[in-house]
């Protein structure tokens, strides 16, 4: 047996380079799981890609090809699917960032800075995490209604009555909300990776730049950013796949509303699939599934160029 | 000793999923148990109501004592104390339970839908009727079962029935009160005496009675948009108004001669409708009001008008005993000097999903339903209903509705969502147009050209001869 033995400070290096050599484990290892996936995803997935260029409905057994006819009602102006499509994009865009900053403030705050209590805090942090969405959601929807809502009633309480807005009726107001709520719930589940991020990182290497005469924002900047690349590639992508895919908590908060101002991809799918006009809700759901396909083998390409670097 | 431990894990790991796989009949109450105690004594049907006088109907079988739970999927606004007192009823009768599965209005259809799409409905489902509907929306002739051999079905309203067949067979049991009068403007009288007020009978007098009311701190209307349908009802239900303006407008909009978004009237109603919200009459969260909260904002004296049925003032007085039904008065909505009562002989209606293992019980429970004694428990415990499209029951009309129904014998007209074609199956997406319209990113005539998209769209999918 070889043994091989490895300096806990190069680690991480070491599994990276394992991954890309690929020697990991055998390939029949993945099989399995490989068979599973590609009979339970890719599977429907293509059959989806046939079925969106017909007119496949629930008012006629026919199925007839009707060639591009689906995608050129997608995108034509009149039809609002380009706003739904923006929707998805500026929440994706928005919870990518919003999440990813906010994430990270709080693990390098209860790594580096808070020490006392840490992991309740963590904890607390967490909680919503492992919260149901449905309930989540039916909560802020209390919460965050206009007359009644703790919210407003608080904000009037304590005098801050230009703060209160009608957070998910107003259309300038009801993404920006919903966004909030996905944040809340969200966070902690990002930061808990960068927690075993920011753990991961041999502490030599803060202490030689402390040394150097490194202050903590250059820490931060040159030592952990770099080294964190791999967790904020995983962190994007997962944000990413999510953002694009998000249902549940626009279907409860607002479910699309007010008029269509939060209305994303997929509530419009399930509209469409609903209404029984499945070759028009197939042909979204093949262009979110290569959006999909094609934003996340990007994002991966971008940060392991990085780390290559 | 680790590995005897860990086999043990195992095998109760094996034991509980084997467990947990196995069929829920189990799990099913003994049907020889004793009547829920949960169930308030005042909820329970009155055994010693006498039958009415017709012949009841004969059930299609002698129900039995059985393991059977049924399920019952609806909008959260068609279920009420009497339908579960009648649930439990029919229970202890005949051990078949009815579960009722109660989705919000404003995801119902789409739940509802999905579900159908997908084979995977419950036993019963509620349905809005209307031949298109039933046809478009739900597919019955593939999705439900025909009840037209039914004993109650001949005993049903013609005109209720009609709206439930497709192709000479009856599909559904439109157990609801569908005959007192539709959707009109019920008014606080004291407030109307209060500030002078008098029944307007045009949209200028309207709008005028409502400035007055809002320069007077009293909010004119109360709207619950967030539920999603219910600030629809402005539009369509003035159908009898734009067939006063445009005699045979229903005829040429089914024959695809005619466009919403050429109507001038239709127009009209939804430039007044807005200008409604903007000006405020509607109160400042009216996107966030909600339908279940009606009664309490109606006794609270606050608001002086809202958009509900006829029932409305004795289901206000039933929640809150002070607010006597008396205190309000019936006037039709005005938009468009509109001064006719819109009826529909369309409302919620029970399928039979064709899918259902237990196609004979729920038959037996709608039979269950249709008797006399239980039509008569329905309307007397339910205030939303005055009375039932069947014979030998009696209404609670009071004198106050008889002489608003007396007074529009001759000027009433059919709703525009029965009357016309693919409008009712749309409901919910002209709510989202209207909210659109109130917030300002639609105006009135697009969502007249939504409407006539979306019913091209329909039309096309349905193959109706007159879009080819």
């Amino acid at each position: 047996m070889n043994i091989i033995y490895i300096n806990p400070a190069n680690l991480t290096t070491f599994i990276q380079q394992l991954i890309m050599r690929n020697k990991v484990y055998p390939f029949y290892f993945v099989i399995g799981a490989l068979v599973l996936y590609l009979l339970f995803f890719v599977v429907p997935s293509l059959m989806g890609f046939f079925y969106a260029f017909t007119n496949w409905n629930s008012y006629s057994s026919d199925v007839n090809f009707v060639g591009l006819e689906n995608f050129e009602l997608i995108f034509s102006a009149g039809q609002g699917y380009l706003h739904y499509i923006a929707n998805t994009i500026v929440f994706t865009v928005v919870t990518i960032i919003v999440k990813t900053v906010i994430a990270l403030a709080l693990a390098v705050l209860l790594t580096r800075g808070v020490r006392r209590l840490a992991p309740l805090y963590r904890m607390i942090i967490y909680l919503p995490a492992v919260l149901p969405m449905l309930a989540v959601s039916l909560i802020f929807r209390s919460i965050l209604n206009p007359a009644t809502g703790l919210l407003n009633t608080g904000l009037h309480t304590i005098g801050l009555d230009f703060l209160a807005q009608k957070w998910l009726v107003d259309p300038s107001w009801a993404m920006p909300s919903v966004i909030g709520v996905d944040t809340w719930k969200g966070v902690g589940y990002l930061m808990v990776i960068m927690i075993a991020g920011i753990e991961a990182i041999p502490s030599e290497y803060f202490e030689a730049a402390a040394i150097d005469g490194a202050n903590s924002w250059k820490s931060f900047r040159h030592i952990m950013l770099p080294q964190l690349t791999p967790v904020l590639a995983v962190t994007t992508v997962l944000n990413l796949l999510y953002g694009l895919k998000v249902f549940d908590i626009i279907f409860v908060l607002t479910n699309g509303g007010p008029g269509h101002a939060t209305d994303t991809v997929y509530t419009i799918i399930f509209d469409e699939f609903s209404k029984g006009r499945y070759g028009v809700a197939t042909a979204l759901s093949s262009l979110l599934f290569l959006a999909m396909i094609g934003l996340g083998y990007l994002v991966i390409r971008v940060m392991n160029r990085d780390i290559e670097g | 000793m680790k590995k005897i431990i860990y086999a043990t894990c195992a095998f109760l790991l094996v034991a509980l999923l084997i467990a947990g796989c196995a069929a829920p009949a189990t799990t099913v109450p003994a049907p020889t148990s004793a009547p829920p105690t949960t169930v308030p004594p005042t909820n329970a049907p009155a055994p010693t109501q006498p039958p009415a006088p017709t012949q009841p109907p004969a059930p299609t079988q002698a129900p039995t004592k059985q393991n059977i739970t049924l399920t019952y999927m609806a909008s959260q606004d068609w279920i009420f104390d009497a339908d579960q007192a009648l649930g439990k009823k029919f229970e202890e009768k005949t051990g078949i339970h009815i579960d009722f599965q109660i989705v919000p209005s404003d995801q119902y259809f789409n739940v509802l839908k999905t579900k159908l799409n997908s084979g995977e409905a419950p036993d019963i489902f509620g349905g809005q009727s209307g031949v298109t509907d039933l046809k478009l929306q739900y597919d019955v002739e593939k999705n439900a079962v025909d009840l037209s051999a039914e004993p109650w079905a001949k005993q049903e309203d013609p005109l209720v029935t009609a709206q439930s067949t497709v192709n000479g067979k009856l599909y559904g049991l439109t157990y609801w009160d569908t005959l007192s009068g539709g959707w009109v403007i019920n008014y606080n009288k004291a407030i109307f005496k209060k500030y002078n007020l008098s029944v307007p009978t045009t949209y200028a007098e309207f709008k005028a009675l409502c400035q007055k009311l809002l320069g007077n701190g009293i909010q004119p209307l109360y709207e619950p948009i967030s539920d999603g349908w219910h600030h629809v009802l402005w539009f369509p239900e003035l159908g009898p108004r734009y067939e006063q303006v445009t005699p045979g407008l229903a005829d040429q909009l089914n024959a695809n001669k005619a466009k919403f978004a050429d109507n001038p009237t239709m127009l009209t109603v939804l430039t007044q409708l807005k200008e409604l919200y903007t000006l405020g009459f509607m109160g400042k969260n009216a996107l966030s009001d909600a339908y279940a909260d009606r009664d309490k904002i109606m006794a609270s004296g606050k608001v002086a008008m809202t958009v509900m049925g006829t029932a409305f003032p004795q289901e206000v007085e039933q929640a809150y005993p002070d607010v006597k039904a008396d205190s309000f008065g019936f006037f039709v909505m005005p938009l468009a000097d509109n001064q006719l009562l819109n009826l529909n002989p369309a409302g919620p209606t029970k399928f039979i999903y064709s899918g259902s293992k237990h196609i004979a019980e729920v038959k037996a429970y709608f039979n269950f339903l249709t008797q006399p004694e239980n039509m008569q428990y329905y309307i007397d415990n339910n205030p939303r209903a005055l009375t039932l499209p069947f014979p030998g029951v009696k209404s609670k009309f009071t004198p106050e509705l008889q002489a608003f129904m007396d007074a529009h014998k001759d000027k009433r007209g059919t709703v525009y969502q029965t009357a016309v074609n693919y409008v009712n199956p749309q409901w919910m997406d002209i709510g989202k147009d209207l909210v659109a319209m109130f917030t300002g990113t639609l105006d009135p005539s697009g969502v007249l050209k939504n409407i006539d998209q979306r019913r091209t769209d329909m039309a096309k999918t349905a193959k109706d001869p007159n879009w080819q």
